[in-house]
């Protein structure tokens, strides 16, 4: 058995890596191309509906499990979980499915939402995408059929095979593929497409001039920005196995991302990382000490985390808005190498 | 049918306040203020406690609604987006700034709900429900049959109009105002206090704000949450009108108001009452359409210039039909 500190820990690990893709996907969107979406939550959730609608479906049918997926959800999803708790295949193949359709339905919205990114500017866009956002967890709410409304459903298991080692196996496998997705990020703010991608930032005009196509590479990360944002829906909503349409709220999914963002740094991943461990490390230090609060305290103990990390933002962005680390000219070719090679082209 | 007219005006009401406010701080401090649902919020809080704690109507809670809404909105002027714009923070951090705001009312809001559902059985010795509660309908007056809020919603709003159209026209301060809003560095240098027309303009939007959360009182499920849901309508309402203008607040508020509850219900008459649960799409469609079609708003179509193109095409599609006319007739 692992002890319940480390199951804390690893616990830790596996949110703190969700968040880390939710906070790099706009990091990629906002930090390096401007674009700033005050709706990062409907890509979260896309993520998280399509893990709650989908993969127990396809399941159910696959296994013969009888009974209706939403109605006799308890009994169905433990029948499936019994199958996946021994088929490690099965539960890996489920895993990988899922998220390639979280990804494809992110990309999807991204690519609908490039529509109005393309066309409005700041203030609006920000109203559009987090009115979007808001309806949209409205909408599946009161959207029975599809992942439960009000009563939400709970997901097949995919990390149930590893039975008494399941926190710590998607711990495991959650922070590979969120290192994965920040491997990419790095890879892509180094590569030329970053390089473009932070001049139409800096100034459009400019970019249009020089011959680059805006409009396009606005799309182009919308959609990967989305994408990337599904995938941490998905995870997380295989990790807590249970999705519900109301709790993908702006606080939780766009707010903080956004503190994350601005607590790390803009256009910096590795700041970005340093501002997920610092962000949710804070909040489980907080959960630590609140328990002995709460028998003094007539209310929640979780609003006063509310008002603190709140009044933390509006602090980093008064004294620090360039964040933790602050973004650096990106090394694209090492430099040494390069002068080695004009010495040698010379000499 | 009547029933349904008089809810949609009166929700209607609620939007224009509300919307009026967001339109005013937008215009002069050009920040979109997503805190502002949550400010209406503290207006139904306060409804809700003149109500149990001082047993009055909740009408008694206007003014304290309004002082407590403007010291919010105000707070958030003075302490946080000014302090953030002198040290040059772009627009996206003060939006988010007033996210955070959001964020740190709505807690604030549930402490109190919270502390109070604790307290209040302690001390009359029964239970109070502080969040999710039923509408004061029970508690409003009627008049000729009708629920008082209707009355004071509709009252409210055409005296708030007709007194910011004399503000805005006829006194000193509202053309200061009004310079302000077309260029405040031109105004300064005139000798206008800017810093005094936004100050007012907050306090302004956030008592408006304050006053429509306790009309919403009678009207809504009281609950912390309530603002989240509210901010689509009321930005709905700013945007369709015309972001630029305090009369496009208010023509916008009444357009999505009535259309949300109308078509809501009309919709919902053609295909069942489901529909009823998906009220929010139909501000959200408003709102995807102004904001792809015509972003500047009703008030910010040039009208004169629209017609002009229509009455030139139709012209054109006569003559052409005249033309295809006579040539037929000729040959």
């Amino acid at each position: 058995m692992i002890p319940p500190v480390f199951l804390f820990v690893l616990d830790t690990v596996a949110i703190i890596s969700i968040y880390l893709i939710a906070t790099l996907s706009l990091n990629i969107q906002y930090g390096y191309t401007g674009i700033a979406d005050f709706g990062k939550s409907a890509g979260v959730a896309v993520g998280a509906y399509v893990v709650g609608a989908i993969p127990g479906r396809l399941l159910a049918a696959l296994l013969a499990v009888e009974g209706d997926y939403i109605w006799d959800n308890t009994p169905v999803v433990s029948a499936i979980n019994g199958v996946l708790s021994s088929d490690v295949a099965l539960s890996l193949g489920t895993l990988a499915l899922a998220l390639l359709l979280a990804a494809s339905f992110g990309a999807a919205l991204g690519f609908l939402a490039s529509y109005p990114v393309a066309r409005l500017k700041g203030e609006y866009l920000a109203i559009f995408m987090l009115a979007v956002s808001e309806a949209m967890r409205y909408v599946f709410h009161c959207y029975t059929p599809a992942i439960g409304g009000p009563y939400g459903v709970l997901t097949p298991d995919p990390f149930g095979f590893l039975g008494a080692y399941r926190i710590a196996g998607a711990a495991i496998i959650i922070t590979g593929i969120s290192l994965a997705l920040f491997y990419y990020s790095e890879r892509l703010a180094r590569s030329p497409l970053g390089r473009t991608l932070r001049a139409i930032r800096d100034c459009d005009i400019a970019a249009e001039v020089l011959g680059k196509d805006v409009a396009g590479y606005r799309t182009k990360i919308m959609v990967l920005s989305s994408a990337m944002a599904a995938i941490a829906g998905a995870l997380y909503a295989f990790y807590i196995t249970y999705v519900s349409a109301i709790a993908y709220d702006r606080v939780t999914w766009t707010f903080w991302p956004w503190t994350i963002l601005i607590i790390g740094g803009m256009a910096n991943n590795v700041g970005v990382m340093v501002g997920t461990i610092a962000f949710i490390v804070l909040k489980r230090l907080i959960i630590i000490f609140k328990r002995p609060l709460e028998p003094f305290l007539p209310f929640d103990v979780v609003w006063l985390e509310y008002i603190l990390l709140g009044l933390m933002l509006i602090l980093m962005l008064m004294f620090k808005p360039e964040g933790l680390l602050p973004e650096k000219p990106t090394r694209t070719i090492d430099l040494s190498r390069y002068e080695d090679r004009l010495k040698r082209r010379q000499g | 049918m009547w029933i349904l007219i008089r809810d949609a005006i009166t929700y209607a009401c609620m939007l224009i306040l509300m919307s009026i406010g967001l339109t005013l701080t937008y215009i002069t401090t050009k920040v979109p203020n997503f805190a502002h649902g949550e400010i209406a919020i503290i207006g139904l809080y306060t409804a809700f406690s003149v109500l149990h704690l001082l047993h009055l109507t909740p009408y008694a809670a206007i003014p304290i609604a309004f002082v407590l809404g403007a010291g919010a909105a105000l707070a958030l002027y003075k302490l946080v987006l000014k302090p953030l714009s002198a040290r040059g923070a772009t627009i996206d951090h003060l939006m988010i700034a007033t996210l955070g705001y959001d964020m740190i009312i709505f807690a604030i809001l549930n402490v109190y709900a919270e502390t109070l559902r604790e307290l209040y059985p302690r001390f009359t010795g029964k239970p109070l429900k502080t969040r999710g509660f039923m509408p004061f309908k029970a508690h409003d007056f009627t008049l000729a049959g009708q629920p008082g809020v209707f009355f004071t919603s509709l009252a409210t709003v055409l005296i708030c109009t007709l007194a910011l159209h004399l503000l805005l026209t006829k006194t000193r301060f509202g053309i200061a105002m009004r310079a302000t809003i077309e260029n405040p560095d031109l105004a300064s240098v005139f000798g206008v206090n800017t810093e005094l027309v936004y100050t007012v303009s907050w306090i302004l939007a956030g008592g408006l704000a304050g006053l429509a959360g306790v009309f919403l009182s009678f009207y809504f499920r009281g609950d912390t949450c309530l603002g989240f849901v509210l901010i689509v309508p009321v930005f709905t309402a700013s945007i369709v009108g015309g972001f630029y203008s305090i009369y496009g607040a208010i023509l916008g508020g009444a357009i999505a108001g009535l259309s949300e509850y109308l078509i809501t219900y009309a919709i919902s008459l053609a295909v069942g009452p489901w529909f009823l649960g998906y009220r929010i799409t139909i501000p959200l469609i408003m709102l995807a359409i102004t904001l792809l079609l015509a972003p500047e708003g009703l008030t910010g179509i040039e009208w004169s210039k629209v017609l002009r193109q229509l009455r030139a095409k139709l012209a054109g599609l006569s003559s052409r039909a005249v033309a295809r006319l006579t040539g037929v007739v000729g040959r």
